[in-house]
């Protein structure tokens, strides 16, 4: 028998070598083809095989009002996941700072028929609480006197808590239902503790009461009148002959802030909408007034205030609106 | 050899060689296969083979003679329905005996009929009846709201309507949707379609309520196929005005019907309260969703100038937005 210190492979061995060599290459090549395009239906089908994320065990409040049980699990939702609850208006809450959103059905014993879903909305702060309850504030409501804000529409309650906004939505108007979706409502605040309250008693103040609509004041949080450069805007509504104009005021940081905040959004109706300049009225000094299909929009700025109108019907409208709302600027809301 | 024979120097280190060659041949094994077991998915998202793009169109449109736009007035959503499809020739003229109809309704959110968020039930279940009564072999009543679909179903009065009528519910699942590709669009790529409720189908007939939208302005009937999305979908509202016209583009129903009833003035698509309701008094059936949408949106206060989709899929063709066009027929059904 002969040994060899150092054998080369024969022709065969490296030929299955090369072959083995190809066939790794060929999956490693097709993995990477395979992968290289996203398949979101693997997400799909994943996602609904899994349990639902935003179930939790435990319920929106650990003790019930007499006569009201949870019907189910209490859902949580997030900013990346609050579609799948409240679809296309989840961007009235993601632009004002949504943080959570937790939501419970509830029923009510003795009355089958009968539920409420509670959804109770975590918007970061007392002031994205209420822009969000504010813009949403049905007319004719009538005020509840629960919590910081809240209001009573036909078959919902909504209130504002501290940095909670709460919609209780039941399944019909009966008195009985509509009251224990107010007794549901005082516990969550019984039990719900807050450091800060919402309170825009001095904003509300921006406006004057005469004309008001009532329950129309609210805070605009983003793309204030399609702008995306203006934010958290105050406006309210008043009638004006048959018609309505809306008045709006911000208090800025500085009047530097509040001056470049008025020429911008001036410059939105006029570069932007294709509204067409109008000759500056008289007062308040610094104002402009721009025609948009139509109607007029009024912009000025005061100290650290911006304001101006909104939609009036014509030039006399907007300027008589504009005297009132710059006055009450100047002199400092009352 | 003998073992008196002297081992060749040579060999001796191949020997050793080899056990070392073995060591490490048997490690790059080991931490190979753990490091696949560790990858490995141990439970996949289901049947690969159906991973597979498909063509993403919808067509069940019909052309046949007649009117294609009927608008009934009234407050009773069966008796409008009737005479809405009356004026068109009756269902009749689009559904024919043996036919399987999907009834594609708006369940999107488990809230109550009354605050008019989702398909109304009594309307479904007169659609169901009349289908039924046309000699239909079968009716799917289907939708996909991501979030709890059950409950979608069963606080809607959807699913007890669709049963009580003669129906067949149709929950997706998993396995309900195919990787689906719309050719020439953008957004509707290798994207989850609903898929398996269509096997067998014939006609198709949209139902939607008229719903002012904080996104799209408004959802009516283009919007409503929105439901045939699965996955993700709720990244298409940064193009919602693109989706709703691929969505038109991908879908060709064989009827829409659109309920202006009471519409949704504010704080849609959800509502919440009746006060964001207001009795519009109409109800729309028609073969063209882009004409249906149009006259819909009027119902809200808005001409389809205010709605981008609107406008968008008016000059693709898929539709018309100037709906008198069609010459609808009007008729206020007695009692309705």
């Amino acid at each position: 028998m002969s040994y060899s210190k150092a054998r080369s492979p024969g022709a065969g061995e490296k030929a299955i070598s090369a072959a083995a060599l190809v066939v790794l290459a060929s999956v490693l090549a097709g993995v990477c083809l395979r992968q290289r395009v996203f398949d979101p239906a693997v997400l799909a089908a994943s996602a609904a095989g899994a349990p639902a994320p935003g179930v939790r065990a435990q319920g929106l409040l650990a003790s019930w009002p007499d006569g009201l049980s949870p019907m189910g699990a209490q859902e949580a939702f997030g900013p990346d996941t609050l579609s799948d609850k409240i679809d296309g208006k989840a961007d009235l809450y993601l632009s004002a700072g949504f943080v959570s959103l937790k939501a419970q059905r509830v029923g009510l014993a003795g009355s089958p028929p009968a539920w409420m879903e509670a959804f109770v909305f975590d918007m970061g702060n007392p002031s994205n609480a209420f822009s969000v309850f504010s813009s949403q504030r049905r007319p004719k409501a009538a005020d509840a006197a629960i919590a910081d804000y809240s209001y009573e529409a036909d078959n919902e309650l909504c209130i504002v808590h501290g940095r909670y906004y709460a919609e209780f939505v039941c399944s019909d108007r009966a008195q009985s239902t509509m009251r224990a979706a107010e007794a549901l409502a005082r516990s969550f605040v019984a039990a719900t503790a807050v450091t800060e309250h919402a309170n825009v008693g001095a904003e509300e103040a921006f406006f004057p009461s005469e004309g008001q609509i009532a329950g129309t004041v609210a805070l605009v949080p983003s793309d204030v009148f399609g702008s995306d450069k203006l934010s958290n805007v105050f406006i309210a509504r008043y009638r004006d002959g048959a018609g309505e104009v809306t008045l709006f005021a911000a208090r800025r940081a500085t009047a530097q802030e509040a001056a470049r905040q008025a020429q911008e959004l001036r410059s939105f109706f006029v570069d932007d909408c294709g509204g067409k300049a109008a000759a500056a009225p008289a007062a308040p000094l610094g104002a402009s007034l721009v025609e948009l299909e139509g109607r007029y929009e009024a912009v000025f700025s005061s100290g650290p205030y911006l304001g101006g109108v909104h939609q009036a019907a014509d030039r006399q409208s907007a300027e008589r609106w504009l005297s009132v709302i710059a006055a009450r600027l100047a002199n400092g809301p009352q | 050899m003998s073992p008196e024979q002297p081992i060749p120097q040579g060999l001796s280190q191949t020997r050793r060689e080899f056990l070392r060659r073995s060591a490490q041949a048997g490690a790059a094994i080991a931490a190979a296969g753990s490091l696949s077991a560790w990858l490995l998915d141990r439970h996949p998202p289901g049947d690969f083979s159906r991973m597979r793009s498909l063509d993403a169109r919808r067509d069940f449109s019909m052309r046949s003679p007649g009117p294609s736009m009927g608008i009934a007035t009234g407050r009773d959503r069966p008796a409008m329905l009737r005479g809405a499809l009356a004026a068109l020739g009756g269902i009749e003229r689009f559904i024919k005996r043996g036919d399987r109809v999907m009834v594609k309704v708006n369940a999107a959110f488990a809230t109550p009929a009354m605050i008019g968020a989702t398909t109304n039930p009594e309307l479904l279940s007169e659609l169901v009846r009349l289908c039924r009564a046309a000699g239909a072999a079968s009716v799917v009543v289907t939708d996909n709201p991501i979030n709890a679909p059950e409950s979608c179903f069963e606080l809607t009065g959807i699913g007890p309507a669709a049963r009580a009528s003669g129906a067949d519910l149709y929950v997706p699942g998993p396995g309900s949707f195919r990787s689906g590709t719309l050719k020439g669009a953008s957004l509707i790529r290798d994207w989850p379609v609903l898929d398996e409720p269509f096997f067998g189908v014939t006609k198709l007939i949209g139902v939607a309520p008229v719903k002012s939208h904080h996104r799209a302005g408004a959802s009516m009937t283009m919007k409503n196929w929105y439901g045939l999305l699965g996955g993700r979908r709720n990244q298409f509202h940064q193009d919602i005005d693109g989706i709703i016209v691929e969505l038109s583009m991908m879908v060709r129903p064989t009827l829409v019907v659109l309920d202006g009833t009471d519409s949704m003035m504010a704080n849609g698509p959800t509502g919440g309260s009746l006060a964001d309701l207001k009795e519009t008094n109409t109800l729309i059936v028609s073969t063209d969703g882009v004409a249906a949408d149009a006259l819909g949106a009027t119902l809200l206060g808005r001409t389809y100038r205010d709605l981008p989709y609107l406008v968008r899929a008016g000059a693709l063709g898929l539709g018309t937005t100037d709906y008198e066009s069609l010459r609808p027929v009007r008729v206020a059904p007695a009692n309705a």
